[in-house]
């Protein structure tokens, strides 16, 4: 059982704030990412819970006991490091084994349980190299195993795969998931690219400036995200400006400022309010009717083709087309595009504009 | 201007002066240096006549040697003990006047070594009556052994600290965290992790301490004629401080001071492949960790204590010895004072530095770019070695090589001055050649591609990319030759008997051995502080400000 | 606006071979991506290209002169690094000044260019910040705003969208390519990432042992690919084993276990022992339709757009799926499924030399 819990944690550099009072639970067994851009606080609040640095505000509760003043080793905690950080001066084995042996296991208990996380991560033929001597992929494995030879059911990985090329990042991603799963281990994950969070996660906890903007599963942020700036974060989307023109059976009209008109299955805004749609490329068609606009760019995506098309006052709308009838589809034609209702999102306007609710730096 | 560029962007131009930078390298600094190696194989009749027939002689050189050895190993040893905790403090602690102990630590680097000499031994040592020692000097060392040893501490231990906390800062704290996050003490941590990957830069370390010990010699003259007794100490380099003014009129000393040099300078090269086999190759028993003791010691009283010795060694062993010139200065009875003759041999002094520091510059930087840009080529190698070897070597015993090298010739002219500025060129041009050497390997070699794809031609791209980043380098580069310059007593006497720079000055004040010329020789180390102080600040001051 | 041609270049570095006869043609104004994984000899080929390398052998062509040994300023090639290399002592503006600074361009010229450069790429209200002020995404821009106005015909790209956060690296994506495309320059962006190829290039070449492994559009690359590990990379890949029974109109290959799967017509001769490689984007499963193959279904991950679907074969093998997101709840995790692809999706390849397994490594 190790159950993570936060209250009022927070970090403060002097006037800067890092991490402004983040509330957390982590649930045993549970994985949870923290994604968000670069230095929206994510590093700094794995570190604290790691013990690496000191909060300024607030408690971290490992298994309800209050961890202030307890020193990283004592925490009992398996951490990844986004360098990395293998001892380059010890063998893959050392590595493995340098937690059980800081523990002062017997040699062969030392000797067992490294052997047994590196067949773990299928590195047991790698056993007697220097870590210079392996690939990215392959380094930040036998970190893994490191992590978990100390036998703690708590891993944090900060960072873990950002070093490596993207397409092993890919197959490591669904690894480091099956891992954390079969082992049964409570994980905290920190992460700046969300399609990564969505592969990893029970739930994401998403970041920005230092607050928390919202935590949800995968999917309820990818399909039902209460903040714009998730909707643009978390997959792509394209974001339309509008008013409410009118509501009828839980259905709103949406006028929308490049003059077309769409429905959303949401009347949560009273006519005449100002809002802005959240609609992902897959949810929007070309149809006989709604907003119009010029095709622009077409790029083949591998199962599907991404249309970017230009409407009238100039906003970028993109959508996925399975099929590509150049009679239809090709660059300079006009189209009409529709929206499904039941995917669209609505929200209101925001004061400072749309691009300030979803700048990224 | 443009036709200039043009010219020199030639390829042809660029090799010339490539060749006339390592033939000036090789020439004006490497072979004057160990020149005088040659003596043993041209003279070894003399040598055998006036040195190993001659059992006082022979008895007197190893002697002085083996001393000087002696004392550096063991100088080096406390260096190490002593500045590895405070190394430590500086680098990975934050801590309430981290600031204020950085800077102290600097201070005994502004001093020269002659002003330190004699301000140490006035501390430390027991003192003639007619020096008036305040009474609350230490006043006790009668060996000059030790006294040699504590002197050497005091002017070598900033080094040690300022080099081994450089090599700390390279190292990633992640390892040392990693560990922690496994379940190792702080202790355990860094003793199995961090140390054994500091190995290597602790060879740099031991060097240079090392190096800076045996080449020692006004300050540890000054040392030798302040204590009450010196027993007719002599190191290496004194012996050579000695011999030298009366080798003019007493051939026979020709073969014993080459035979010295020869000594310093072999025994130097041979102990610096020893350290660096020994230090590379000994396996140390890091892997075992014990977790409780170790846990006890990362924690409590005992870093406290550790902390706690490290500032006090810093404070009775470094920081007092170095300014304890100033109160006995004040403490004393004041006498009158004759500034002409100082001021004229401390403006020698500044004018040789002065000049030695921009044939650095002008000849240095060139080959420190190149070594550092070329450094999978052969030739670079080779060179990278080489500009060592005047660092190692004792300057007493380089100066005396390199004066019987040019004096042997007839290509250059051998004015008084114009030899002691080659000899301080020898030992100050690798310090420049290798801060900038290091420097420019820092730097992302994409700034001048970059620039070179942007339309740069290689003379326009180190200049207007590379030159402003590595500046403050070599501003850094020119502070450390200036100062090495200023304070050299060795390689100056070594090369020229008579010259008589501000060191030389002192210790004739001093064997005077009467109160009024103690209080002078006091007075006039407080001048060379002051000055260099000042130097050292304007200095700074224009580092700063250039590179913003 | 040149053309770029290499002919049979080769650099070796002691045993490693980083340029091992690479054949390269670049027309006129084309974005060409080259992609590979670390140490494929992606960098070694713009450092030569850029004449910051000379190649132990082979030739490089402008525009049909021969430029192999020709010095890099005179190559009006403008290399944008990985790290920017933005020269730190300088501002936004003198950055972006400096190849026509260096090459001596009239104050008019270089005021014209700074004010339609800064506005490019939105910088126009920090042209007297200092790189370091700056953050990654507007270093990116005022990087790629340097190499666009110093004059270059031809830009070099090191994988210049690396450092930035996953999320800016797509939203940059389009902006880098509009940008040179507006200029009408010819480009060769070097990256490790196959989204980006796919999305940017006009042209992709996929890089592998300082060798070239296939050039052609993103859809020739995605739907076409000549190997396996190219397969593979570009999107990931399903592959089963088995001996070719007929190679035209479409090929049939029969597993160890005798099924019998299709995929695109292929030269290989009956009997021989061949791999057959689905994107695992065109693998499809079912509850309902029939299909070559069974799997149960271990996991499905959401993740977004699509579900990732991991499957467990009856022989031990696991493949995967991504399927549409709307099929959530339509499959769950225990289920026994049919898998099948159109026989367009499936591409044949003879069995590679040293294994599949090493065929397929990514790194």
């Amino acid at each position: 059982m190790v159950e993570v819990k936060l209250v009022g944690l927070g970090k403060r550099y002097g006037s800067v704030t890092a991490v402004e009072k983040v509330d957390l639970t982590v649930a045993d067994k549970e994985y949870v990412t923290i994604l968000g851009p670069s230095g929206c606080g994510k590093t700094t609040l794995i570190r604290m819970i790691a013990g690496i640095i000191e909060p300024t505000d607030g408690k971290v509760y490992i298994d309800g006991k209050d961890m202030t003043g307890v020193p990283i080793e004592d925490r009992d905690i398996g951490y990844v490091f986004q360098n990395i950080a293998l001892f380059p001066h010890l063998t893959v084995q050392n590595n493995v084994s340098y937690g059980p042996r800081a523990r002062d296991l017997p040699p062969e208990e030392q000797k067992r349980i490294s052997r047994r996380f590196l067949e773990m991560v299928k590195l047991l033929d790698k056993m007697g190299m220097l870590p210079g001597e392996l690939c990215g992929g392959e380094q930040q494995k036998v970190s893994l195993a490191r992590a978990l030879s100390s036998g703690s059911k708590l891993l944090l990985l900060d960072e873990p795969l950002s070093a490596l090329d993207s397409r092993v990042r890919v197959d490591l991603r669904y690894e480091l998931r099956r891992l954390a799963k079969e082992l049964g281990l409570t994980t905290i994950h920190v992460t700046h690219d969300q399609e990564e969070a969505q592969s990893v996660s029970d739930r994401i906890v998403l970041m920005r400036a230092g607050t928390v903007v919202e935590t949800g599963t995968p999917e309820e942020l990818y399909t039902r995200p209460r903040k714009i700036f998730t909707a643009n974060f978390i997959g792509e989307t394209n974001l339309l400006e509008g008013w409410v023109l009118e509501i009828k059976d839980g259905v709103s009209v949406i006028e929308l400022r490049n003059g077309g008109n769409v429905r959303v299955n949401q009347a949560d805004h009273p006519v005449g309010y100002a809002v802005v749609i959240s609609v992902r490329p897959e949810f929007v068609f070309p149809a006989d009717e709604g907003m119009r606009a010029i095709v622009t760019a077409i790029t083949y995506m591998g199962t599907y083709w991404r249309v970017t098309a230009n409407t009238e006052d100039e906003e970028e709308v993109a959508f996925d087309s399975a099929t590509l009838d150049e009679n239809l589809l090709t660059i300079g034609k006009e189209v009409y595009l529709a929206v499904n209702p039941k995917a669209a999102v609505l929200y209101p306007r925001p004061e400072d504009g749309v691009q300030e609710a979803i700048k990224l730096e | 201007m443009d036709s200039l560029i043009a010219v020199i962007s030639r390829k042809r131009f660029r090799t010339g002066w490539t060749a006339f930078i390592i033939v000036f390298f090789l020439f004006f600094v490497i072979l004057p240096t160990v020149y005088i190696l040659s003596y043993a194989f041209t003279n070894w009749g003399s040598i055998e006549q006036y040195v190993l027939d001659d059992p006082a002689m022979l008895d007197l050189i190893l002697n002085a040697i083996s001393a000087s050895f002696q004392i550096a190993a063991i100088v080096t040893v406390i260096d190490i003990l002593v500045g590895l905790p405070m190394a430590w403090m500086l680098v990975r602690k934050q801590f309430r006047g981290k600031a204020l102990l950085d800077t102290l630590i600097d201070m005994p680097l502004a001093v020269p070594t002659a002003a330190l000499g004699f301000s140490s031994a006035i501390f430390f040592a027991v003192t003639p009556d007619a020096l008036q020692a305040p009474s609350f000097a230490l006043n006790a060392v009668t060996s000059p052994f030790i006294l040699i040893i504590l002197l050497h501490v005091v002017f070598s231990y900033p080094y040690m600290v300022r080099s081994l906390s450089a090599i700390l800062v390279q190292i990633d704290q992640t390892y040392e965290t990693a560990g922690r996050t496994l379940g190792a003490s702080a202790l355990s941590a860094a003793r199995t992790i961090t140390l054994p990957l500091f190995r290597a830069g602790l060879v740099t370390g031991i060097i240079l301490c090392f190096a800076r010990s045996l080449s020692e010699t006004g300050g540890t003259m000054i040392a030798l004629a302040t204590m009450a007794n010196s027993q007719g100490f002599q190191t290496g380099p004194t012996i050579i401080g000695m011999w030298k003014p009366l080798v003019e009129t007493n051939t026979d000393l020709a073969a014993p001071l080459a035979f010295v040099s020869i000594l310093l300078i072999l025994l130097s090269l041979v102990l610096l492949l020893v350290i660096k086999l020994v230090v590379m190759k000994v396996h140390l028993p890091m892997g075992r960790i014990w977790p409780r003791p170790e846990k006890l010691f990362s924690r409590g009283w005992f870093p406290k204590t550790k902390d706690g010795l490290a500032v006090f060694f810093l404070v009775l062993f470094v920081l007092i010895p170095s300014f304890f010139i100033f109160t006995y200065v004040g403490s004393v009875e004041s006498a009158s004072f004759d500034w002409g003759p100082f001021t004229e041999s401390l403006l020698f002094s500044f004018m040789v530095a002065g000049v030695v520091t921009v044939i650095d510059i002008a000849l240095g930087v060139p080959l420190a770019v190149y070594i550092a840009k070329n450094r999978t080529g052969k030739l670079s190698d080779v060179l990278d070695v080489l500009v060592n070897v005047p660092l190692i070597v004792p300057t007493a015993a380089l100066g005396y090589s390199l004066g019987v090298f040019w004096t042997g010739q007839n290509i250059i002219p051998t004015y008084d001055v114009l030899l002691i500025i080659l000899a301080h060129v020898a030992f100050t041009y690798p310090l420049v050649v290798r801060n900038v050497a290091g420097a420019v390997e820092e730097v992302d070699p994409a700034f001048e591609e970059t620039a070179r794809t942007l339309g740069a031609k290689p003379v326009q791209a180190f200049r207007r990319v590379l030159y402003p980043i590595i500046k403050s380098s070599i501003l850094a580069g020119a502070i450390m030759a200036f100062t090495r310059s200023l304070g050299e007593t060795g390689a100056t006497q070594a090369v020229v008997a008579s010259a008589q720079t501000a060191p030389v000055y002192i210790v004739n004040l001093i064997n005077l051995k009467t109160p009024s010329g103690y209080y002078t020789a006091g007075l006039a180390c407080i001048v060379l502080i002051i000055v260099s102080f000042v130097f050292m600040l304007a200095l700074r001051y224009i580092t700063n400000r250039r590179s913003r | 606006m040149p053309d770029v041609k290499l002919v049979g270049l080769r650099k070796s570095y002691g045993d490693i071979k980083a340029a091992d006869g690479l054949d390269l043609e670049v027309k006129d104004g084309e974005y060409l991506c080259v992609l590979g994984p670390t140490g494929a000899g992606k960098t070694t080929l713009l450092r030569m290209i850029s004449g910051l390398l000379v190649p132990d052998k082979g030739k490089i062509f402008f525009d049909g002169k021969d430029f192999t040994r020709m010095e890099t300023e005179e190559r009006k090639a403008a290399l944008l690094s990985q790290t920017y290399a933005l020269f730190p002592q300088l501002t936004v503006e003198e950055n972006i000044m400096f190849g026509l600074d260096i090459r001596g361009a009239d104050e008019k010229l270089k005021e014209q260019v700074l004010i339609s450069m800064l506005d490019l790429v939105r910088l126009s209200g920090r042209s007297e910040a200092y790189p370091r002020e700056l953050s990654g995404g507007m270093q990116q821009r005022t990087a790629l705003a340097r190499a666009l106005a110093s004059g270059a015909d031809l830009l070099l790209l090191d994988e210049p969208l690396r450092a930035l956060d996953a999320r800016l690296r797509i939203s940059l994506r389009i902006e880098l390519r509009s940008l040179v495309k507006t200029l009408k320059m010819t480009a060769i962006h070097v990256t490790h990432d196959q989204d980006e190829a796919l999305v940017m290039a006009d042209r992709v070449a996929v890089i592998r042992d300082g060798r070239i492994l296939q050039i052609g559009t993103p859809k020739e690359i995605w739907d076409e690919p000549d190997t396996p590990f190219v397969a593979n990379f570009v999107g990931q890949s399903n592959f089963f084993t088995g001996e070719v029974m007929q190679s035209s109109p479409y090929t049939l290959l029969r597993t160890p276990e005798g099924t019998v799967l299709k995929g695109r017509s292929s030269d290989l001769a009956p009997g021989t022992t061949a791999v057959l490689g689905v994107k695992i984007g065109n693998t499809d499963l079912s509850k309902e339709r029939k299909g070559y193959l069974k799997a149960k279904v271990e996991r499905i991950i959401f993740e977004g757009r699509n579900l990732h679907v991991d499957m467990m074969m009856d022989n031990g093998q696991r493949i995967s799926s991504k399927v549409p997101s709307w099929r959530k709840g339509k499959i769950a995790p225990g289920d026994v499924v049919d898998i099948y692809w159109e026989e367009s999706k499936g591409t044949v390849f003879p069995m590679p030399p040293n294994g599949l397994e090493n065929e397929l490594k990514v790194e």
